[in-house]
């Protein structure tokens, strides 16, 4: 059969032989933030591990704020008890409104974000409606202790970790809100990188005098806790069975892996085997990632998991596993086959190609180009600011990988962007509203750069916003599908970085729209003849 | 040692009273006694100035004394009155060489056939071929000794980098030359000057075996993996006989994905060259790939069977696990998971390179 020419089909491959970078980088007017990791020679680990970004809607008028987290001043003296001086407003975390013509303002003092603690140095951010007030919340963490702020509804927020019971402890890395239980009040989990302070900090690499590879220090127990629903956690910690593995941990996301309903959470460790607990569905997990077949490589080899993305990449309705390492490995990525177990899928993908000489961070599976498939875009960038001394075929600053997805199968594209970074963090989302996804990446001592996803093929896309009745108001947890492919709600995933809640789905050049929402109570949604090219509010039945 | 050495020498023609001196140095030897040794032979040649043997007994008591400054003097009075005495020309050479007198001690080793510390000579007078030859010679009688395997490998490098900057300096403008640059800065991973040197090589001598296997490593280095599998296959194309280059092949195409092509590669590499774990490991990890689950059980098995306890064994071991687990073989997958973790418990887990 000869397949008839349209103008679309043409405007589809002209826009892919021109080969135009999907992404401009755009400055981001009203945005002065510079992240401020204070490097000194002492080599004080933290250092090289900030900072997050959260792409949220705090004040619910549609557009996405930004949301940035600071390091904190350290000095050459730097001593037990650490103060990194976040009073000056050089060293404060930053929110910053979008205003209706695209530039920001700075509403940190006004939203009462300004000062997050002396003995703090930040990390990253989640976000998550954890009272079900229709505002979302923010949870800050810190190498000290971390911070949740409550969302007032009215521009402001209040510090209420003490209350909360949340502020944890020691060096907490990546965060993410769940509800674990599916009692419609979300948890919370908080990955630690390892046992650490200024006092017991260590240099290594000889002459060439580098930060200690995480083996130097001693590993720790990442966090959860248990939502009450009266506005305080408890620490379940221990009784979850989450404490019964230590580890390096610095990323995490979250899906229901195995389809028995319960968030299941995948958590990326640095130097050593990679965690998957799986939830038990009576407030227990089982960590089972060696058994599972996502703990090491296939060689057996351990991974430097720095970030993670927990998302379906081919489109056969199940959650698959992407974590990014350092070089020398590959980004793993974890196929799940279905039966409890996964693949190791990172030559068959192509990522053995793209990405043995790189080092990732924050990392997303999102849909760039509307096609229907998840494309993968990376912050990359070495620890050591002096790699190029030890291996010049390594880079400190890296740009950042984009690799779109063809039917499961990902090539290197264009980003746009041309100038190396020392990124960090990644967050995604819709930005400026115009059905195609965004990122922001964090850049330690140098300022946020903006994505603005100008791809320009005509395809079509659907944006979801979940609102829970019996669920959690977020949705989070939901399994949605939109014509044979499938998101798992979440704001969490890649590295100290909150995405844009909303789904995105690009629907290629489909006109009509088939959403299944399976909640995480149990309630199954399916609707019909869906008008594309639409940002989609889907409200859970309130009865079954 | 040398106690034994120098009794068959004594009692030769002497005046009574010298021997009787060497006699008592010779017992003052048994008896670890060096300054009587040294005061009995003295006087032995003071008594009798033409006792070669005195002489050498008491250059030898200073080379027991490790004062090898002393013992020359001894020694070559000893060689001028007797010109054949093997055992005289050695402590000679031995003094000479520990006094930092390399050219003067070589014709003394070369008569007493003291290949090692002829050797070490010839290193310190840059004569590297002939060293190379002699600790290559040496070799079979101490192939443990740590003093020889270290003089063995020090002359070699020395003499590659001789022969090295002898190229570089003579020929600047030759293929070989280049090669020799591209494999320097392939060491010290500069992969850009490394990649220059060896085009600049293949544009002078395209048909030069190696350069094409060497330029793929550098991409393979910096991780240029279309790059890396089109220097490799030109290789293969050039050596169609060298498995090497169809295990670089191999390896490129199953680092991209293609793991039909690296599975044709890396069995035709282990025809050319059986039983190489490397090669059976990413052959069987190819064959999974590929679907071809026995092909790549029987390569990982072959591993295990000629690995043991090894690294690359572990490996196999976890290799196979994988795949009796997502064949449903899950006791067999439980025990190979099990001689994984056993494995890695005593040499340490797999390290990523």
């Amino acid at each position: 059969m000869v397949r008839r020419f349209t103008r679309r089909n043409f405007l589809n491959y002209a826009a892919m032989a021109a080969a135009t970078p999907i992404f401009e980088v755009k400055p981001l007017r009203g945005l002065d933030f510079i992240l401020q990791n204070s490097p000194t020679p002492r080599k004080f680990l933290i250092e090289t591990m900030p900072g997050g970004v959260a792409l949220f809607d705090y004040n619910n008028d549609g557009l996405l704020d930004i949301f940035l987290v600071n390091g904190g001043k350290i000095t050459e003296s730097l001593r037990v008890p650490e103060n990194f001086d976040r009073s000056d407003p050089r060293y404060w975390n930053r929110l910053y409104r979008q205003n209706r013509d695209g530039s920001f303002a700075d509403v940190t003092r006004a939203a009462g974000l300004a000062n997050a603690g002396n003995g703090n140095y930040g990390m990253g951010v989640a976000v998550g409606d954890y009272d079900n007030d229709g505002y979302p919340d923010l949870y800050v963490t810190s190498y000290g202790k971390n911070i949740l702020y409550h969302n007032n509804g009215d521009g402001t927020f209040t510090d209420v970790t003490a209350k909360a019971g949340v502020a944890g402890g020691g060096w907490s890395v990546s965060a993410g809100f769940l509800d674990y239980d599916n009692d419609g009040h979300l948890d919370l989990f908080v990955t630690r990188y390892m046992d650490w302070d200024a006092d017991h900090n260590k240099i290594c690499g000889g002459d060439w005098h580098t930060y200690c590879p995480p083996g130097a220090f001693p590993p720790t127990t990442c966090l959860l806790y248990h939502n009450r629903g009266d506005g305080t956690f408890e620490d379940v910690s221990e009784r979850s069975g989450i404490t019964a593995k230590k580890g390096r941990a610095l990323g995490v996301a979250f899906a229901d892996y195995d389809g028995d309903g319960f968030t299941d959470i995948s958590v990326s460790n640095d130097g050593m085997q990679q965690y998957l607990f799986h939830n038990n569905g009576d407030g227990t997990f089982k960590e089972c990632a060696l058994e599972s077949g996502v703990g090491l490589t296939s060689d057996g080899k351990g991974l430097s998991g720095m970030g993670t993305a927990f998302q379906d990449y081919d489109n056969d309705g199940r959650p698959d596993i992407i974590t990014t390492v350092l070089p020398r490995e590959l980004y793993a990525l974890f196929h799940n086959d279905g039966d409890g177990s996964f693949s190791y899928d990172s030559l068959k993908t192509g990522l053995g190609a793209l990405t043995s000489g790189s080092s990732g961070w924050g990392v997303g599976l999102e849909d760039f180009d509307n096609d229907g498939w998840k494309d993968l875009l990376v912050a990359q960038s070495h620890v050591l600011e002096n790699v190029e001394k030890i291996d010049a075929s390594l880079h400190y600053k890296e740009l950042p990988l984009l690799a779109l997805n063809h039917n499961g199968r990902f090539e290197r594209t264009d980003s746009g962007v041309t100038t190396a970074l020392a990124a960090r963090g990644a967050a995604f989302g819709d930005i400026n509203n115009d059905g195609k996804i965004d990122a922001i990446i964090t850049t330690l001592g140098g300022p946020p750069v903006l994505l603005l996803n100008r791809c320009d093929n005509h395809n079509h896309w659907l944006s979801i916003t979940l609102r829970g009745t019996r669920s959690n108001r977020d949705g989070y947890g939901a399994r949605v599908s939109v014509n044979g492919q499938t998101r798992f709600a979440t704001s969490a995933g890649s590295y100290v970085c909150a995405s844009d809640k909303r789904l995105h789905f690009g629907v290629g050049s489909t006109e009509k729209a088939s959403v299944e929402v399976l909640w995480p109570s149990g309630a199954k949604q399916v609707l019909n003849d869906v008008r594309i090219d639409q940002f989609l509010e889907v409200r859970e039945p309130e009865h079954s | 040692m040398i106690f034994l050495l120098l009794m068959a020498l004594a009692g030769q023609t002497a005046t009574p009273d010298a021997l009787q001196h060497l006699q008592a140095g010779l017992e003052a030897r048994k008896q670890h006694q060096v300054e009587v040794e040294i005061t009995e032979f003295r006087e032995a040649t003071r008594i009798d100035p033409r006792f070669a043997d005195a002489f050498l007994n008491l250059g030898a008591a200073f080379m027991e004394k490790h004062d090898y400054g002393a013992a020359i003097t001894p020694l070559k009075r000893a060689l001028e009155l007797s010109p054949e005495l093997l055992t005289a020309h050695q402590f000679l050479g031995f003094a000479l060489l520990a006094q930092g007198y390399a050219a003067e001690a070589i014709p003394h080793l070369e008569r007493a056939g003291a290949q090692e510390a002829l050797g070490i000579a010839q290193i310190q007078t840059g004569q590297l071929t002939e060293a190379v030859a002699n600790f290559t010679a040496a070799f079979p009688n101490h192939p443990d000794d740590p003093d020889l395997l270290f003089y063995l490998g020090h002359s070699s490098g020395l003499l590659s980098k001789t022969a090295i900057d002898t190229l570089i300096a003579n020929h600047p403008d030759s293929a070989r030359a280049h090669q020799a640059l591209g494999e320097n800065y392939l060491v010290l991973r500069q992969m850009s000057q490394a990649e220059k040197e060896y085009l600049e090589a293949l544009r002078l001598r395209p048909d030069l075996p190696g350069l094409h296997l060497e330029l793929g490593q550098v991409y393979a280095n910096s991780a240029q993996w279309p790059k890396a599998e089109s220097e490799f296959r030109a290789e293969a194309k050039l050596q169609p006989g060298n498995a090497e280059a169809a295990y670089r092949l191999g390896t490129a195409l199953l680092q991209q994905g293609n793991a039909h092509d690296a599975l044709v590669e890396l069995k035709r590499s282990n025809e050319l060259k059986p039983e190489m774990p490397e090669t059976l490991y990413s052959l069987g990890k190819a064959a999974s790939l590929a679907g071809e689950n026995t092909v790549a059980e029987q390569s990982w098995l072959k591993v295990i069977e000629l690995e043991k306890n090894t690294s690359i064994a572990a490996q196999s071991y976890f290799a196979l696990a994988g795949l009796h687990r997502k064949q449903g073989k899950l006791t067999q997958s439980q025990q190979e998971m099990q001689q994984f973790q056993k494995l890695q418990s005593t040499i340490g887990p797999p390290r990523s390179e």
